[in-house]
């Protein structure tokens, strides 16, 4: 298939949103191709996640009409039934999209935009054959060559692309696509070996089983202190992070036309905005609480509530951090406040 | 003298300095720059005891400015529960340059200040590099006699140092920290005396003799992949309010999305904000994570400040900033007369 992108494109551009990561003001994003030749495959992942297809930077939630007091006419959006693809994705950023999913449909109150969205992407990933420096997903579980994710997973043996059906979506997509040949078992072996070297190739190995359970009692550590006392207090770790979910929600009225629009837009938990009160009171008053509650978010409540860490080891954040306060090294410093514990128990 | 050996001597230096003041205690801690865990980076360390003294190191990465550390929008260190705090900095011109004029706005007790000045040598442009490399992976940056050598799994390839460093860099006047005359103390390591600068602005002299259209194109386009992060802010030692007008939310005066009209409205604020005020020191745009570089535009305004008011930030901590000052010579041409 690796010859054949173009094919693929044309035949699939008109019944869907087709998604690849393209090159946009000198960033890979995943972007919806225009032009075939534009989409970029020789990459270790972009810059950013490509959340950004199912929950974009700005989104309109929906538009309204006024009579100048009140809101008469409440206008939902049509294009939420839209096929996506999303073509060249890695493993790491496919099971990005499960654990959004269980943050967007979790308790009573589900994110029908999202989920509608989901339900309708298709994810044709492609197996990272050379992890980064810093990526770690098989710390978390994961595995360069993860398929539980994807809907079709390729891998690269070079001069073409082995193709793999995962679920039935992909099954049935597959099925359509006439002029894939038939898998040699010796391509299938040559992929065996590329997974086995992927897998021990990785130089971060981070050590998080358990890691919710010495977080959990040390809310309250002068470790926060320790880590947070560079941090500036942007949000590029989050920003960046294909799983951090946090939106802020903005009615935008104009009045002069008596319409309006609902939007949501990403915030993040390093912000002194967020959840500031009304009172003025804030509960995250500082870098130190705000510090913690990413982690926190990422390595204990997420094991909590849905069983999974909430982090996929894509290494964007240690990448990006414009003081270079490393997660790495974050979750080292966490561990050893346990082995500390179990020095002084057996003394 | 290669740029190895200059780093060295610098860092040795700097060490040495460090290591006195905590040793006599003039100051609590000393905040400085350690190795970075990933190869186009430095790390910000704030370091208490004289053991650790070796942990300060000195590149051409170090880009961060340190003097964000001791504003109030940063509370770590200047928690009032924790007292006066005596700190130490390490200082290259910029950091020198951000002390002065935060002392000159009120924001920091320079008596409090001990700069640990060393003399910049330059500030790799981690952007430009990154993007020539493209989507291999950097595994490793030195330099190299006058080189920049980055190497990867697969790759070397080798960048004239005078070359791919900031384009602030290239012509910055003020490479060590101002001496600051009522706090000679204060200025420990290499400081010089800075009367006036001669700068002649040649880096933005392209940008000026675009049409005015074509100005407006460029900065739509360069700030067209904001994801309003606000790294830029953040890491920028003047931006220093405790509710930046873009939070402001009663009421709303500034949208917060990404399209492109409110982009720019949060960018050329805040840069307007920055008139006499920014000290060049770029980094907003080293830490900018998708790489845009603002710092034409502050350029910009710092030749405005020139040339209307002569005034040049960091330099005098006796001189009052032109946008908190009124002079009755103060040119008017903007006013209307009939």
């Amino acid at each position: 298939m690796k010859n054949e992108i173009g094919k693929l494109y044309i035949e699939l551009n008109e019944e869907f949103n087709f998604y690849a990561p393209i090159k946009d003001q000198g960033n890979l994003k995943f972007r919806k191709v225009l032009n075939p030749d534009d989409i970029v495959l020789d990459y270790y992942n972009t810059k950013i996640p490509p959340k950004e297809i199912l929950f974009p930077e700005m989104e309109v939630l929906f538009e309204y009409k006024t009579d100048g007091k009140n809101v008469t006419e409440i206008i939902e959006r049509k294009d939420l039934e839209y096929k996506n693809i999303i073509f060249g994705i890695r493993p790491c950023d496919a099971h990005s999209f499960t654990l959004l999913e269980y943050f967007f449909s979790y308790g009573d109150v589900k994110d029908e935009i999202f989920l509608k969205k989901r339900k309708n992407t298709l994810i044709m990933g492609i197996a990272c054959n050379s992890p980064k420096s810093t990526c770690f997903c098989t710390s978390i579980e994961g595995h360069p060559f993860m398929k539980s994710d994807m809907d079709i997973l390729l891998v690269d043996l070079g001069e073409k692309y082995l193709v793999e059906g995962i679920s039935d979506k992909g099954k049935k997509l597959m099925a359509r696509l006439k002029w894939l040949t038939d898998a040699k078992q010796q391509d299938v072996k040559i992929a065996e070996a590329l997974s086995k070297k992927a897998e021990e190739s990785f130089e971060t190995k981070l050590d998080l089983k358990d890691i919710d359970k010495i977080l959990d009692p040390n809310f309250e550590h002068p470790i926060w202190e320790e880590i947070s006392d560079i941090c500036i207090g942007c949000g590029t770790c989050s920003f960046l992070c294909p799983t951090c979910t946090c939106f802020d929600v903005l009615d935008q009225n104009n009045q002069y036309n008596n319409k309006g629009r609902r939007i949501r837009i990403w915030d993040t938990c390093q912000f002194s905005l967020y959840t500031l009160h009304t009172s003025g009171h804030n509960p995250r008053k500082s870098c130190i609480e705000r510090c913690r509650n990413r982690i926190l978010h990422k390595f204990c409540y997420y094991p909590e509530n849905y069983d999974m860490l909430g982090c996929v080891g894509c290494g964007r954040c240690i990448q990006l951090c414009p003081v270079n306060n490393d997660l790495r090294s974050i979750i080292e410093r966490i561990n050893k406040i346990k082995s500390k514990k179990e020095e002084k128990v057996s003394a | 003298m290669s740029i190895e050996t200059e780093n060295k001597k610098i860092e040795e230096e700097m060490r040495e300095v460090a290591r006195n003041l905590l040793r006599e205690k003039k100051v609590n801690v000393v905040i400085g720059y350690t190795k970075g865990t990933v190869p186009l980076s430095s790390t910000p360390i704030i370091i208490t005891s004289e053991n650790n003294v070796d942990k300060l190191i000195w590149n051409n990465l170090c880009y961060v400015n340190l003097a964000k550390y001791l504003v109030p929008r940063i509370p770590q260190l200047i928690d009032p529960e924790k007292g006066d705090l005596k700190v130490g900095i390490v200082s290259k011109g910029c950091v020198g340059r951000a002390l002065v004029h935060l002392s000159v706005e009120n924001q920091i007790n320079l008596k409090n200040v001990k700069m640990i000045g060393i003399p910049c040598n330059g500030i790799i442009n981690r952007k430009r590099i990154e993007k020539e490399i493209g989507e291999k992976e950097i595994l490793e940056l030195f330099t190299s006699d006058q080189d920049i050598v980055v190497k990867g799994k697969d790759f070397e390839a080798k960048y004239s140092y005078d070359e791919y460093i900031n384009e602030l860099c290239k012509v910055c006047k003020v490479k060590s920290p101002p001496k600051i005359v009522d706090f000679k103390d204060s200025c420990l390591g290499e400081c010089q005396e800075v009367k006036s600068v001669d700068d002649n602005f040649t880096d933005v002299v392209e940008f000026e003799s675009k049409a005015t259209q074509d100005k407006w194109s460029y900065i739509k386009e360069a700030l067209q992949s904001c994801t309003r992060c606000y790294a830029c802010r953040e890491a920028c030692p003047m931006c220093y309010c405790n509710l930046c007008f873009v939070d402001q939310n009663k009421p709303i005066w500034f949208e917060k999305t990404t399209e492109i009209s409110d982009i720019l409205s949060f960018h050329l604020i805040r840069a307007m904000h920055l008139a006499g005020r920014c000290v060049a020191c770029g980094a907003c745009s080293s830490v900018c994570p998708v790489g845009i570089d603002l710092n034409l535009i502050t350029r910009k305004l710092e030749k405005i400040v020139k040339e209307r008011f002569d005034f040049i930030s960091g330099i005098d901590s006796n001189k009052m900033p032109p946008m908190m000052d009124y002079n009755m010579n103060d040119r008017e041409e903007f006013m209307l007369e009939e």
